[in-house]
């Protein structure tokens, strides 16, 4: 739709037009870990740049997917259905470019197909998503090993950059409404201005920074090289060594959907709860009768990256990671998801 | 938009002990599920979880719905609990049905073991239902113990039906039993159809499986005509759980029936 200028003295004021039509969630810093906070109109009496989540480095630590795919969510009830309420508007302000495509992995999965997840669609269609530029890539960032950019190449509802303490809005037709909130405070950017311009160079520096920090690439043919691999245990016997089973990369992992349904009784009726689960739990794929076909943990662990890597890719044409590292971050084995693709 | 994870309430009407530890359940949902033979229904135990089970009666009728149930666990021991007029909830159709019009004009050989029969039923009245599709309908089945037949006052009227052959074997017999004794396989020396243009369907346990689709592919059938229920731990039904993933297949969507062809290059596809 068009690209703005949002002049640091406007932030505060324009957001707090967004918190009249919105939950608004942002980013902020919390013991160096970036965290999703709910804004509120306190926050907005600070200094502009305390709270405003645009000069977040990376992406926060809790998974993207935890507002749309809530870790634990009833689903159902019985006898007497549920009754479907629905969530008010949202906008999330800063996500990165990683997590969009996470969120891409769940639209397949819960958004598209003969059955959708309601509960799912109606939190994603309310959910306007403003992906924030990475000026500062970490170690633990490998998403152009993915084909990704560390900034917002298409999607989202509108991209954001942040150039001398001033914010640059690229916005798509579907986030028209965010600039409506108050038009009066955006100027029009051309092309050629300046802004852009220095947008680029900052853009064009963090790509630098990724591909010095990831230089190898790895095999062009990930897909076939974790199925090619699934016959061979001692590769994943290796890297499995350290893993002590807490599932911890799983549960933060941005583009895992795996779930459980279970039942509870609730008065005279029963409540059906959906959590996430984890595909490394050892009675995951065990069957009524008792039989395992993942009873071993190396299967579960090998299962892990040719799910990623190699089902997802041939089902729907993207590998189901994204780049993000939170995965090793949270691993206590360090088990380096990167060390595991760079030996195929 | 429907909530794929919803159950209606399913009303049992009757209940059929067919061995010490099998019975039918006759179920009329509050609403039509218009299932097909092949797939499957989610059935809810109130207070104690889901598990998938194939509708064992025939889809030509299907105001009410039967469920050969084994009881196994937590969920089927609560459900035998249940009487008539309780209710359970059910959620379905799921996963794909027998592909019927690749069937007609051939001989179908159907295999089944203990509380296999139970999804192999459903088939099987679909077939008969149209018999004038079909050439012959071979059943071979085995149980246990006589006691443990499924089924046991329908076999006869079963075999009346023109153009259907059964034999049965149990792995240990009793004093009356006057057929073949031994596993299953024991009643496939002599394959009586065209091994090479008949249709082979098999359910059972995935021991059975495995020596029945060997037994039928030495025998000369074709990967692509062996129809296989693989069970896996089908869970949400609409493939996106992930639980029942099996090689490329997610069973709850591409299953649960699959050829050999679909799956024999898997590593250890009977588990
Ligand atoms: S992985 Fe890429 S997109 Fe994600 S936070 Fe890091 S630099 Fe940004
Ligand atoms: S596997 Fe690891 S790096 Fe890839 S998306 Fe999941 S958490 Fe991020």
């Amino acid at each position: 739709m068009g690209t703005y200028l949002l002049p640091k003295s406007s932030i505060h004021l324009w957001l707090s037009k967004l918190l009249s039509r919105y939950a608004v969630f942002v980013p902020i810093e919390v013991e160096k870990q970036i965290h999703w906070h709910l804004l509120e109109p306190k926050d907005l009496e600070t200094e502009p740049d305390s709270i405003t989540p645009a000069q977040r480095r990376i992406r926060a630590s809790e998974p993207v997917k935890s507002f749309m795919f809530e870790p634990r969510q009833q689903v159902a009830s019985f006898p007497d259905a549920l009754t479907f309420k629905q969530p008010g508007p949202r906008v999330l302000l800063g996500i990165k470019s990683c997590d969009l495509a996470a969120l891409k992995v769940h639209d397949k999965i819960l958004g598209e197909g003969e059955f959708k997840d309601p509960f799912y669609l109606a939190q994603r269609k309310n959910t306007l998503l403003v992906v924030a530029d990475c000026p500062e890539p970490e170690q633990s960032c490998f998403c152009n090993l993915l084909g990704l950019t560390p900034y917002a190449a298409e999607g989202g509802d509108a991209a954001l950059s942040v150039v001398d303490g001033n914010w640059l809005l690229d916005v798509n037709e579907s986030g028209k409404e965010l600039v409506d909130a108050a038009p009066e405070l955006f100027t029009d950017l051309r092309e050629g201005s300046s802004e852009l311009a220095r947008r680029d160079e900052q853009r064009h520096a963090a790509l630098v920074s990724l591909n010095l920090t990831n230089a190898r690439p790895w095999n062009p043919d990930l897909a076939g090289a974790v199925a090619a691999k699934l016959d061979d245990p001692a590769f994943w016997n290796k890297h499995a060594e350290t893993c002590v089973e807490c599932f911890g990369c799983l549960m933060g992992c941005p583009t895992c959907y795996c779930f459980l349904l279970y039942d509870q009784a609730k008065g005279a009726g029963v409540e059906r709860t959906r959590t996430w689960d984890a595909c490394y739990e050892a009675a995951y794929a065990r069957v009524g009768g008792g039989a395992n076909p993942r009873a071993e943990f190396i299967k579960r662990f090998a299962n892990r990256f040719s799910c990623k890597f190699s089902a997802f890719k041939t089902d729907h044409g993207m590998y189901a990671c994204t780049g993000c590292g939170r995965c090793f971050k949270a691993c206590m084995g360090k088990i380096d998801i990167r060390k595991v693709l760079g030996e195929l | 938009m429907s909530n794929p994870y919803q159950p209606i309430p399913a009303t049992i009407l009757e209940t059929h002990d067919e061995t010490p530890n099998i019975r039918t359940f006759k179920l009329k949902p509050e609403r039509e599920i218009p299932f097909l033979a092949g797939q499957f229904v989610e059935l809810t135990v109130p207070g104690y979880g889901e598990a998938p089970f194939t509708p064992s009666s025939s889809h030509f009728k299907r105001d009410t719905f039967d469920m050969t149930i084994m009881k196994v666990g937590r969920a089927t021991s609560a459900l035998f609990d249940l009487k008539p007029g309780d209710r359970v909830g059910a959620r379905g159709p799921f996963g794909q049905r027998y592909p019927l019009e690749k069937f007609e004009g051939k001989d179908i050989y159907i295999v089944g073991g203990g509380v296999g029969l139970a999804p192999l039923r459903a088939l099987f009245l679909a077939l008969v239902h149209e018999i004038g599709k079909y050439q012959r309908i071979f059943l071979r089945y085995g149980a246990r113990t006589p006691a443990d037949i499924v089924y046991k006052h329908l076999l006869p009227e079963w075999q009346k039906i023109p153009k259907v052959d059964i034999d049965l074997s149990v792995d240990v017999s009793d004093e009356k039993w006057m057929k073949k004794v031994g596993v299953v396989t024991c009643l496939m020396d002599e394959i009586p159809c065209d091994e090479k243009s008949s249709i082979a369907v098999v359910c059972g346990p995935p021991i059975m499986m495995k020596f029945v689709n060997q037994k039928l592919l030495d025998a000369g059938f074709q990967g692509g005509d062996i129809y296989l229920s693989m069970e896996t731990n089908m869970s949400c039904g609409v493939g996106q759980c992930r639980h029942c993933r099996l090689g490329p297949y997610l069973t709850c969507k591409d299953g649960p029936v699959l050829t050999w062809d679909q799956i024999k290059d898997l590593e250890n596809p009977f588990v």
